[in-house]
């Protein structure tokens, strides 16, 4: 049996360490839950600290070469002519290839739904309750769609409506063989083409859907590989009824 | 014409795949070596050496722990190639200040600001965890320790973390 200690340690080493007997300990000592959630918002910041700035920077901007900067000390002349030498590199490539990525869009849109996912992680667990059929229904309803009964999208064991780049979007979790899926209908948000991420520990799509905006689809860790989270997408497309 | 075509895809495949990896080994070089300009020199590099070797990567799953592994030995080959002077952490953070303070709320700022004084050993396997995604098998992989070694420093990490932020650390256990 797990004591406090044992399961504060634990913690603090992986505050989302998948290990049942750390959810069952949480679920019985009321002072570990409140532990577990001071804890988690700590996590949750810290997780948004850690997304500095040459990031965003770098998501935002359409050009893959790093721009070069001011000399910096602690660089030779001879480090400056591979950074130029990679520059010129990345650029020809850019150019044979068709610059078929430059023009990706929703790169930004990518990084709003992971860091909308990073605000949530209580959203994460691994879990076998599914969420009740009403609650799931009122979180539909407003985008004007429904999740056919018996569909593949597979059992979904969170659902909520969040603010998302000024609309109520549905959120949603699924329990799947490779671990939680989340799943966020953006009806307001257009993706000429499909999109693939893998930015913070977190791994997934964005599919544009014809007439009704996006649907991003996304997974936390390695545990997925793109090909799989894009058949999670296409089953979960598959099982919307659209009805307005 | 056939290999002049193939060729292209595969170089549009992966300069795909370094667009999509790009941000977080930019913010992974960045906490690294808590210098903007280094990690950018790092990144840099590390996608010529990629660039280079792109036929040794097999399997694009296993994209992430093969560039950071480059990125950890380009950072390394910094400081072979340059012998840094031993900076203040203050005045590291105030350096990057408007980075590190960019358009956030100012505890994130004391947040990054009490990540700049975790020592390295601390600082490296929890941007792993947290920012990377990597499980504790993966940052043990990477930084070539056991998976408890690599627990130990994590939660020595968040506890120092902690006490840094000047969190409530009342119910925080001890070693």
């Amino acid at each position: 049996m797990m004591d406090c200690a044992q399961y504060r340690r634990s913690m603090l080493a992986d505050p989302h360490d998948p290990d049942p007997r750390l959810r069952e300990h949480c679920e019985s000592c009321h002072d570990c839950n409140l532990f577990s959630e001071r804890l988690l918002r700590f996590e949750s910041r810290l997780e948004r600290a850690l997304r500095v700035g040459p990031a965003s920077e770098a998501a935002a901007s359409s050009d893959n070469v790093v721009p070069l900067r001011a000399r910096s000390p602690l660089r030779s002349p001879a480090y400056r002519k591979r950074m130029l030498a990679m520059a010129a590199s990345v650029l020809m490539a850019l150019v044979v290839g068709g610059g078929l990525w430059l023009s990706a869009p929703g790169a930004s849109l990518a990084a709003d739904v992971v860091t909308h996912m990073r605000e949530e992680p209580q959203a994460w667990r691994r879990t076998d309750v599914p969420v009740p059929n009403p609650k799931l229904d009122n979180v539909l309803r407003d985008s004007h769609l429904r999740l056919a009964a018996g569909g593949g999208a597979g059992m979904v064991s969170y659902a909520s409506s969040c603010g998302f780049r000024g609309h109520q979007v549905p959120h949603l979790v699924l329990q799947t063989d490779a671990g939680p899926v989340t799943v966020m209908v953006l009806v307001h948000e257009r993706s000429p083409k499909p999109v693939q991420f893998d930015e913070q520990g977190y791994r997934g799509v964005i599919v544009p859907v014809p007439g009704h905006g996006s649907l991003a689809v996304l997974t936390r860790g390695s545990a997925a590989d793109m090909e799989a989270i894009e058949q999670i997408a296409h089953r979960v497309l598959d099982s919307i009824v659209w009805t307005g | 014409m056939k290999d002049q075509i193939g060729g292209n895809q595969k170089r549009a495949r992966f300069q795909a795949l370094c667009q999509s990896l790009r941000p977080d080994l930019l913010r992974f070089a960045f906490w690294l070596s808590r210098d903007r300009a280094l990690a950018e020199d790092v990144v840099q590099e590390t996608m010529l050496r990629a660039w280079k070797a792109q036929d040794s990567l097999q399997d694009e799953a296993a994209a992430k722990p093969w560039f950071l592994t480059i990125i950890r030995r380009e950072y390394a080959r910094c400081f072979e190639r340059k012998r840094f002077v031993t900076v203040d952490v203050d005045e590291l953070v105030a350096r990057e200040e408007p980075m590190l303070a960019a358009a956030e709320e100012q505890n994130l700022a004391e947040m990054r600001a009490a990540l700049f004084k975790l020592p390295d050993e601390y600082r490296e396997p929890l941007v792993l965890q947290v920012l990377m995604g990597f499980s504790t098998a993966e940052i043990a992989r990477e930084l070539d320790l056991s998976c408890g070694a690599v627990l130990t420093r994590l939660f020595r990490a968040r506890k120092q973390l902690r006490v840094l932020c000047g969190e409530d650390t009342s119910m925080d256990p001890q070693e």
